[in-house]
């Protein structure tokens, strides 16, 4: 396992250096750098050669790159351009934001998803087969950001009006914006879920179908085990991979897919800290955050795979 | 049998079933449902502007933000414009841009494939070298660093979604095409001379056609949404353009004064999404009998 | 059925009531800004988001009163003691949070740290004088001497800019990286805590020289989208919410709660149509769009009245302001001057505008095209992202091909030199910001006297001798003064919005 583990870490070494280096020279051949946006409206072309000279980008692009790979092996990511502080901090205070989002919500989603493939599975055709899956398939095609904004609306304006309507006075129910409390936690969340949760559904649906027909379900049912039994211990570690796999992916891409509730809730987050800089041109920033995900992704992938080997009952039982 | 899992491939069969396929695409409510919304779609995007009821581009200022009136059906949007015009022509610009985006991820994605699977080696190596760097990261940030440093445009929307679906092609491609090429048949055909043009066209392809459809129906849905996404970022079409993302984005300051500018774009996002996935599933378990219940 | 709805609104109450955790409380003024601070370095901040967290812990030399008026605050006075040379008295036994003593060689070191070009501050220029840096000298422990190459008027005023603040020398000398996330002042506060993307904590300053200020606490809470601004003002978790959507005023005057502050600002938007680029060299063209475009429309429609038709290139409160009739929209005479200048219909023209820069700024634009449209002009929209926007329509000849391109310009000193010069000044073509490449002898000469006469009257006589003939060669599509709209709950008291857009807190108190 150990060696399964080092061979594959090995092999994302290459990727990664691939992403960091693609980064590094596209976000210095576009137009538009980091000085005007540092000295904004004002700058004049002194101060933007000053800002230039200043952050090293009047050198030869390769000369940079290779400056930057071997700060980087110091793991010194640079400072940002527009806060002057070190990049490493400023990922610090924004992973941890995106990391619990990105967990509470695939927690909630997971619970919620795969209950509701589950029993969809157990009675395929049924009324709340065919109901769950339409809303799952709504859920997915709903535009994440549009449902923050409805949601938003509807605890903001809707229900508080109705409410008060009806003799219960109050101002918005949840806090719209920001991160702190738990409160502040439960619309974003709620966005992100609904979306994932409809994947898992529908994913645990059709590999619970298939597992059920196996013929091992029959002999335990045989056995005279319980139903229940049958169908979370025995049906559903088996639908298990599957499932694995995708929560695992789910979880990659809300590393920094959450971009976009990110930007709806006003939450700090790494995916947010990336697009704002991109519109700052603040290449230390850039070039951190997409390695910090790049990283997170491949070491997410990494973990299902080990998962996967564990999971996997010929790997387990032979 | 035809089967649209590419690793499953035992029987050569350039042929696919299409009558029994359509029958059974035809008995599946949901898929026809999701055809019928994608039909619409299509009619409502070629035919914009015949049935646009006002001009979609006239401002008229005192109109600004107004509701749902007579006239204005879905009501105006934030400089006194028709919504329902603009919405009618954004369904052009989502069909244009979702056709294009999945047109460019099909064609390099399919090629980078077939070259993969059928040279192997050092080829295949640094395809998929490419597509691993392409995988380490979320889609969208990627569609969105591309146009955020290429400039807002549609063109560029469209480039950033097709480069973003090239990886899906490619994977679902290579391994058919690994498994094809070892098969007596195509054996055959080389021992006869044929070419790896002719082999690729009269061999290969045909056999991965039926999963490539499925794909590309789901690959709409997933265009289009990564469209409403950039546009809802600012980093679509120009502000003029009714892009329904685009309309989401500019709407969005008015959520409270007025919620219908954010409304129905939203709806109409989710409802053709919805649509080409019904139908993209519909497909699947029409044209893969193993998943047919 | 009925115990459903029961149980949903005793979960929503529930929840409803575990939500007070965020109310604010009585000592702290929280505010909801939009943009969270660049860094610390006042020197070197550019945003008036940035300024206005730290103008409360740094203070400058004079202020400009909301008024208009030029106030000592660290200084004591100021004398022209010569035609360019002024010399500036100080307050004494003021000192620094750290103990450093302010004093001339504070003074000393802070302006001369703006004007080392090592260090690139963006408002370097203001101390700048016919191409040369102001000389800085120390005559006695709390006297200091400016000389500049020529006479030069603003020179007081422009040391009220923010930018021109007084930092420890003692910080000064710990270099960029520390300045990035320290504070180190004079002022009301002390900065405590600073969340990136989150909140500006700032405390009071208990051993501050002046009037210690009411409140204990302010803070400046990031809150980006203005809709949740609006939810966190009308539910009292913040208590101050800047840069109001125009659309959503008449629900906050609905709110009484709430209540809304109106100041005009300094900025001024426009668009410049480059007078050396086709069609736009002909003046009857640039009028033509001038009354095409209905401003007035713009302003009640779009922004609620919380606009100000600009009737000068730049806003009332200033100093040299005079008002000109504006072009009122006349659709007929736009044609016709079109077909006399030779302007076929359906001519296609480029509008470069930015976006997210400007309140509603990719709005104006498009809907200036939809008025475009009605005179027959073709207008194709270009947006641009401020990084690459700024240096776009900015190019030096013979690159730029602007033809006509959405801009503001704010006039922090408010006085007409700052609002003129660098934009109509032939001297000034880019990269300087003359986009508009507009060159009048006339007006040069007149420009070049308002800045170095001393006599205010003359240089009034001389800005509105300038401003008559720029609005008649029309080298911009006039639009508006932007208004600063911001809700405050209506226990606080004393909370200033100056027209610069800084938020003053240190006066406010909370009933």
């Amino acid at each position: 396992m150990t060696k399964f583990i080092v061979r594959r870490l090995l092999l994302a070494i290459p990727t990664l250096l691939g992403v960091s280096f693609l980064v590094f020279a596209s976000i210095r051949l576009v137009p538009g750098g980091p000085a005007i946006a540092l000295a904004g409206e004002l700058a004049t072309p002194e101060i933007i050669e000053q800002v230039n000279r200043e952050l090293g980008l009047d050198q030869p692009l390769l000369i940079q790159y290779v400056n930057y790979l071997g700060r980087m092996l110091r793991f010194d990511l640079g400072r940002s351009i527009r806060s002057g502080l070190p990049v490493i901090e400023e990922i610090q205070t924004r992973l941890p934001r995106t990391l619990l989002l990105a967990v509470v919500s695939l927690t909630v989603s997971s619970v919620l998803g795969i209950t509701i493939g589950v029993t969809a599975a157990t009675r395929p055709n049924s009324l709340f087969d065919g109901g769950s899956m339409i809303f799952a398939l709504l859920g997915v095609s709903m535009p994440i950001f549009w449902s923050g904004l409805m949601l938003m609306i509807f605890f903001a304006v809707l229900l508080p009006q109705w409410l008060t309507s009806i003799g219960f006075p109050t101002g918005p129910i949840l806090p719209p914006t920001g991160s702190g409390t738990w409160q502040h936690l439960v619309m974003p969340v709620t966005a992100l879920a609904a979306n994932s949760m409809a994947i898992q559904a529908r994913m645990t649906r059709a590999t619970m179908l298939e597992v059920l027909r196996q013929d091992y379900i029959r002999t335990a049912r045989a056995k005279g085990q319980k139903e229940r039994i049958v169908v979370y211990v025995h049906a559903l570690r088996n639908a298990m991979l599957p499932i694995v796999t995708i929560i695992g992916l789910q979880f990659g891409t809300l590393l920094g897919g959450a971009v976009l509730t990110e930007t709806v809730f006003s939450w700090p987050g790494i995916g947010r800290l990336l697009v704002d800089t991109i519109g700052f041109r603040d290449y230390p920033v850039i070039q951190g955050t997409v390695l910090t995900i790049s990283v997170g992704f491949v070491l997410t992938n990494l973990f299902v795979d080990i998962l996967y080997a564990y999971l996997d009952p010929r790997i387990k039982y032979s | 049998m035809t089967a649209s899992i590419p690793t499953d491939f035992t029987a050569p069969k350039k042929t696919f079933k299409l009558p029994t396929s359509v029958r059974r695409l035809i008995r599946n409510p949901l898929a026809m449902f999701g055809l019928f919304i994608v039909l619409t779609f299509i009619f409502v995007g070629i035919f914009a502007e015949q049935i646009s009821p006002h001009d979609y581009d006239l401002s008229n200022l005192s109109m600004a933000r107004k509701g749902p009136s007579a006239t204005y059906v879905l009501g105006n949007d934030e400089i006194g414009r028709d919504m329902l015009s603009r919405l009618f022509h954004g369904a052009r610009i989502s069909l244009t841009l979702g056709v294009i985006s999945v047109g460019i991820g099909l064609i390099v994605g399919v090629f980078m494939g077939v070259v993969a699977g059928y040279f192997g080696g050092v080829v295949d190596l640094i395809v998929m070298g490419i597509i691993d760097i392409m995988l380490a990261f979320p889609s969208i940030l990627l569609a969105i660093m591309f146009v955020a440093f290429l400039g807002g445009s549609l063109q560029n929307a469209m480039i950033a979604i097709g480069v973003l679906s090239i990886p899906v092609y490619t994977r679902l491609v290579r391994s058919s095409t690994l498994s094809i090429k070892e098969e007596l048949f195509v054996e055959a055909a080389r021992a006869l001379g044929a070419n790896h043009v002719t082999i690729v066209l009269r061999h290969i392809l045909p056999n991965v056609f039926a999963p490539i459809i499925v794909q590309s129906t789901l690959q709409m849905a997933v265009a289009i949404q990564a469209a409403a996404a950039l546009g809802f970022l600012g980093l679509g079409a120009p502000p003029d353009v009714p892009e329904w993302g685009n309309m989401l984005q500019k709407g969005r300051n008015f959520i409270f004064s007025a919620p219908h500018i954010v409304l129905y774009p939203g709806l109409a996002t989710m409802l053709v999404v919805f649509g080409f996935s019904l139908l993209g599933d519909g497909l699947r378990d029409a044209l893969d009998p193993r998943l047919n219940r | 059925m009925k115990h459903t709805k029961l149980l949903v609104l005793v979960v929503l109450l529930l929840v409803s009531m575990l939500a007070p955790a965020v109310k604010a409380q009585a000592n702290t003024l929280t505010i909801a800004s939009g943009t969270d601070i660049e860094n610390t370095n006042i020197h070197l901040v550019t945003s008036s988001p940035s300024f206005s967290v730290l103008e409360h812990i740094y203070e400058t030399l004079f202020n400009m009163t909301p008024e208009g008026e030029l106030v000592p605050v660290l200084a004591e006075s100021i004398e022209a003691t010569a035609d360019n040379v002024y010399v500036i008295k100080l307050k004494q036994g003021i000192s620094f949070t750290d103990g450093t003593p302010f004093n001339a060689e504070a003074v000393k070191a802070n302006l001369e740290y703006m004007l080392d070009t090592e260090n690139g501050a963006a408002f370097r220029f203001l101390l700048v004088v016919g191409g040369e840096p102001a000389q800085v000298e120390v005559l006695d422990e709390y006297t200091v001497q400016i000389t500049t190459k020529f006479p030069f008027a603003p020179l007081p005023a422009h040391l009220s800019h923010g930018a021109y603040a007084m930092v420890s020398p003692a910080a000064l000398a710990q270099g960029k990286d520390f300045l990035a996330s320290n504070a180190v002042g004079t002022g009301p506060f002390v900065l405590s805590e600073w969340k990136r993307d989150e909140e500006v904590v700032l405390t009071r300053n208990d051993a501050y020289w002046g009037e210690k200020p009411a409140l204990e606490k302010v803070v400046f809470k990031v809150v980006k989208e203005s809709g949740a601004r609006l939810v966190e003002i009308q539910s009292g978790t913040v208590d101050v919410a800047v840069r109001v959507p125009p659309a959503d005023i008449p629900m906050l005057q609905a709110d009484p709660n709430v209540e809304i502050m109106i100041t005009p600002g300094l900025r001024t938007i426009y668009i410049f149509f480059n007078v050396t680029e086709e069609p736009f060299t002909d003046v009857r063209v640039r009028q033509a769009v001038n009354y095409a475009v209905d401003v007035q429309a713009i302003v009640d429609n779009l922004f609620e009245g919380a606009a100000l038709v600009s009737r000068a290139p730049f806003a009332p409160a200033i100093f040299g302001y005079s008002a000109q009739e504006p072009y009122a929209r006349d659709l007929e005479k736009a044609k016709a001057l079109l077909a006399e200048a030779g302007v076929a219909e359906g001519t296609t023209l480029t509008l470069y505008h930015p976006t997210g820069r400007y309140i509603q700024d990719a709005l104006v634009a498009d809907a200036v095209r939809a008025q475009l449209r009605e005179v027959g002009l073709n207008v194709e929209l270009q947006t641009l992202e401020w990084p690459q926007y700024v240096p776009h329509v900015r190019r030096p000849k013979p690159d730029n091909d602007i033809q006509f391109a959405m801009l503001g310009w704010g006039v922090p000193t408010m006085d007409a030199d700052y609002a003129l010069f660098a934009l109509f000044h032939s001297s000034e073509f880019p990269p300087g910001f003359n986009g508009a490449f507009y060159s009048n002898p006339e007006v040069d000469a007149l420009l070049e006297k308002g800045r170095s006469t001393l006599d205010q009257e003359e240089r009034k006589a001389a800005y509105a001798e300038a401003i008559r003939i720029i609005w008649e060669d029309a080298p911009w599509l006039f639009l508006y003064s932007e208004i600063q709209v911001t809700a405050v709950r209506k226990n606080v008291e004393g909370f200033i919005v100056h027209p610069d857009e800084s938020l003053i807190a240190t006066f406010a108190s909370k009933k």
